[in-house]
């Protein structure tokens, strides 16, 4: 069942289109990864989902209801981490979270209990009279978590939850999504970060200009690019390579230097090493290593939109 | 619920803000003791008055003058003035100026010169009105006479009452504000005024933080949110405010005279008042631009208002300017309430405070609805 239905969804900032006639389901139970570089219309589409942007056109449902007539009923059932920090430095982290899960109806004893399993649940159960104002970023950025976790959403939408952060609240942050994506929520997962996405994510959307341009589980997506390969070749000196030699070999579609490693895009059917490196040898370079890459989300999403995850 | 949720943790963070109190609760109570202390002469009401001497001589040729003289100079003997006829062979200027009484008078047909004592220029005052009182009356006796002379005796016999002169020279005719007393008040509104600062930063502050974004994502409505943060905002800045007043209160003994109901009703409306027109402002006036343009009000607003020092002459030009103050009638009406005991005097700023804060909250709510953020 898609907890998550988003039809043609679009917003324009006056004439600039932030999120471009895009189409999306997320299932119950997925951890969904939102991958897109800088500007892709990530937040915004995030923003129309939680109610916090009107989309200039589309629909969004959220288990089946509109979240526009339905809106108490969306804001009820989602969660969201915003990607920038969003909590009160002069209130201590338990109140913090308590405050914000009142507003989602939870009241008297079972308001803090919930309180105090989200605090515990995000590591933060002994800091509960502590103010964030002494926390470390990462600290900061799991009680932004729990946060949004307190009222028991069944869509949890996160942000860019592990910006500039230390490995072992980074390493937190991931097991913890893993552990609420198990206790049975639905996470919809953005980050910068390919591994991250890797790790954890069970389908993958890439967006790129307010479009999604690909979407499926890591498998899927790297199955895209089978068609092609990549061999690097570790050389010892490069005066005398000729990268125009190289790229008259048949089935070679792009050829380029990186200090001392010769990287080659290449069609996947055409067996061309065998010429590749007699090519080298001829042009008198001495070949200290050859390997064929194996296809990682990185290629992926390099190939599909010409530019890296992060700048 | 939801907008006494939102109220509390507006009290509660602001109560954890120790510089807001510093300024709200200090500030307010330093400047006041500064400035009463400083400018204790200037409510020269709260000066003791000292015994009162007048040395007179009388070179009047005329019995009709000398008897009525006689007349007054018992009448205001009883008054506790001391009258003293000028020795021979003395110079009453020279007493005077050597400070030995009040003023001296000099009587003649051509009528009374008199001289002031310059240092004791309450009691030379005094003596000055009640003289003046005696020579119009004088002058009006004389003037009857001509015409009718039982209606001229009437005169002359009534002026030999005691109490006559005193009530007609307007000695203190009201209760009047000691500097402590005034400077009490003039904080007081002024720091409420304050509370214009905390309405610029309701929502601005939400939206730097971020936290406007779970407000709005949580299931609370925009009207529950804006209620809960005003409400909350008023009451916090309210809290100062009545703690400014206790403080003057029992710490000054500082008048605040016997309608605690009605000078509450003025402070809470100030309070309103200023809460919505900064947040009016945050609306109209986006970014930074708001809190400076409040700063510079509240500046001008507080100087003008009398909360420096009493504003006296409203028909200048300054006097239209100060009128635009709400701390000029804020003042006016607490002047009117502690002093006068003239509660319905309070009605009007309490009606403008309430009418210009409605204003400014339109303005924030339409505004408000409009956009999609908070
Ligand atoms: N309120 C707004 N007004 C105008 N333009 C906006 C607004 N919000 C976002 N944009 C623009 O829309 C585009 C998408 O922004 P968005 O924040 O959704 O990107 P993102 O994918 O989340 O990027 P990042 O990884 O940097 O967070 C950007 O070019 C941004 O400048
Ligand atoms: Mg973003």
């Amino acid at each position: 069942m898609n907890i998550l239905e988003i039809r043609n969804l679009t917003k324009k900032f006056g004439d600039f289109v932030a999120v471009d006639n895009m189409s999306l389901s997320v299932r119950e139970g997925e951890i969904f990864g939102f991958l897109g570089a800088n500007g892709a219309g990530k937040s915004t589409t995030i923003s129309m989902i939680a109610t916090l942007l009107r989309s200039t056109k589309g629909d969004i449902n959220l288990l089946g209801k509109s979240i526009t007539s339905h809106g108490k009923f969306a804001k009820t059932n989602i969660g969201i981490v915003p990607q920038d920090i969003a909590i009160y430095e002069n209130m201590t982290a338990y109140e913090n979270v308590r405050f914000f899960a009142g507003l989602y109806g939870l009241r008297g004893a079972l308001l803090q209990e919930r309180t105090e399993e989200a605090l515990e649940f995000v590591g933060l159960g002994d800091k509960h009279k502590s103010y964030p104002k002494n926390f470390s970023g990462g600290m900061k950025r799991r009680l932004n978590i729990a946060c949004a976790i307190a009222h028991r959403p069944k869509l949890i939408i996160m942000d860019e939850p592990t910006v500039g952060i230390d490995p072992h609240s980074r390493n937190y942050i991931l097991n913890s999504v893993k552990k609420l994506n198990e206790m049975g929520c639905t996470i919809i997962y953005t980050s910068h970060y390919m591994e991250e996405v890797e790790e954890i994510c069970t389908r993958i959307a890439i967006v790129d200009h307010g479009k999604i341009i690909a979407e499926g589980t890591k498998e899927q997506l790297k199955a895209i690019i089978t068609d092609t390969k990549d061999i690097w070749i570790g050389i010892k000196a490069n005066e005398s390579l000729s990268i125009e030699h190289l790229k008259q070999i048949p089935g070679v579609i792009a050829v380029r230097l990186e200090e001392n490693t010769v990287k080659i895009n290449s069609k996947g059917e055409i067996n061309n090493l065998n010429k590749i490196v007699q090519q080298l040898i001829k042009d008198q370079i001495e070949i200290r290593s050859v390997e064929e890459q194996a296809p990682n989300l990185e290629t992926v999403f390099l190939t599909l939109t010409g530019r890296n995850l992060r700048d | 619920m939801n907008i006494l949720n939102i109220a509390i943790k507006e009290i509660k963070a602001a109560l954890r803000e120790k510089g807001t109190f510093v300024f709200m609760l200090a500030f307010p109570v330093i400047l006041m003791l500064i400035l009463g202390t400083a400018l204790t002469n200037v409510f020269s009401s709260n000066t003791p008055v000292g015994n009162i001497e007048l040395l007179y001589k009388n070179e009047a040729a005329s019995p009709q003058l000398t008897q009525y003289w006689q007349g007054f100079a018992k009448a205001i003997e009883q008054e506790g003035v001391k009258i003293t006829p000028l020795a021979a062979g003395t110079d009453g200027k020279l007493e005077i100026s050597e400070d030995r009484y009040s003023a001296y008078a000099e009587l003649s047909n051509e009528g009374i010169t008199y001289y002031g004592s310059s240092k004791q220029t309450i009691e030379s005052n005094i003596l000055q009105g009640m003289l003046t009182t005696f020579a119009d009356r004088y002058n009006m006796a004389a003037a009857a006479l001509k015409s009718d002379p039982s209606k001229a005796e009437a005169i002359i016999r009534n002026a030999s009452a005691p109490g006559e002169y005193i009530r007609e020279t307007a000695l203190n005719p009201d209760k009047q504000p000691g500097s402590i007393d005034y400077y009490a008040m003039a904080m007081t509104t002024m720091i409420a005024l304050y509370s214009a600062l905390s309405g610029t930063f309701l929502f601005r502050g939400e939206r730097i933080r971020n936290t406007a974004l779970r407000l709005m994502a949580a299931p609370v409505s925009k009207g529950e949110i804006f209620a809960g943060k005003v409400i909350g905002c008023t009451l916090i800045n309210l809290l100062c405010v009545l703690a400014v007043v206790l403080i003057s209160k029992f710490a000054f003994q500082a008048d605040w005279g016997n309608h605690f109901g009605m000078v509450f009703l003025i402070l809470v409306t100030e309070v309103i008042l200023a809460v919505s027109l900064g947040l009016g402002l945050s609306y109209i006036l986006k970014g930074d631009t708001s809190r400076s343009v409040v700063m510079i009000f509240l500046q001008i607003a507080s100087f003008v208002g009398g909360a420096y020092f009493p504003i006296m002459g409203t028909d200048s030009f300054l006097g239209f300017v100060t009128n635009l103050s709400p701390l000029r009638w804020a003042n006016k009406a607490l002047a009117q309430i502690i002093y006068n005991d003239n509660v319905a005097g309070a009605l009007p700023a309490i009606g403008l405070n309430v009418g210009i804060a409605a204003a400014f909250l339109l303005i924030a709510i339409i505004s408000m609805r409009r956009q999609e953020a908070l």
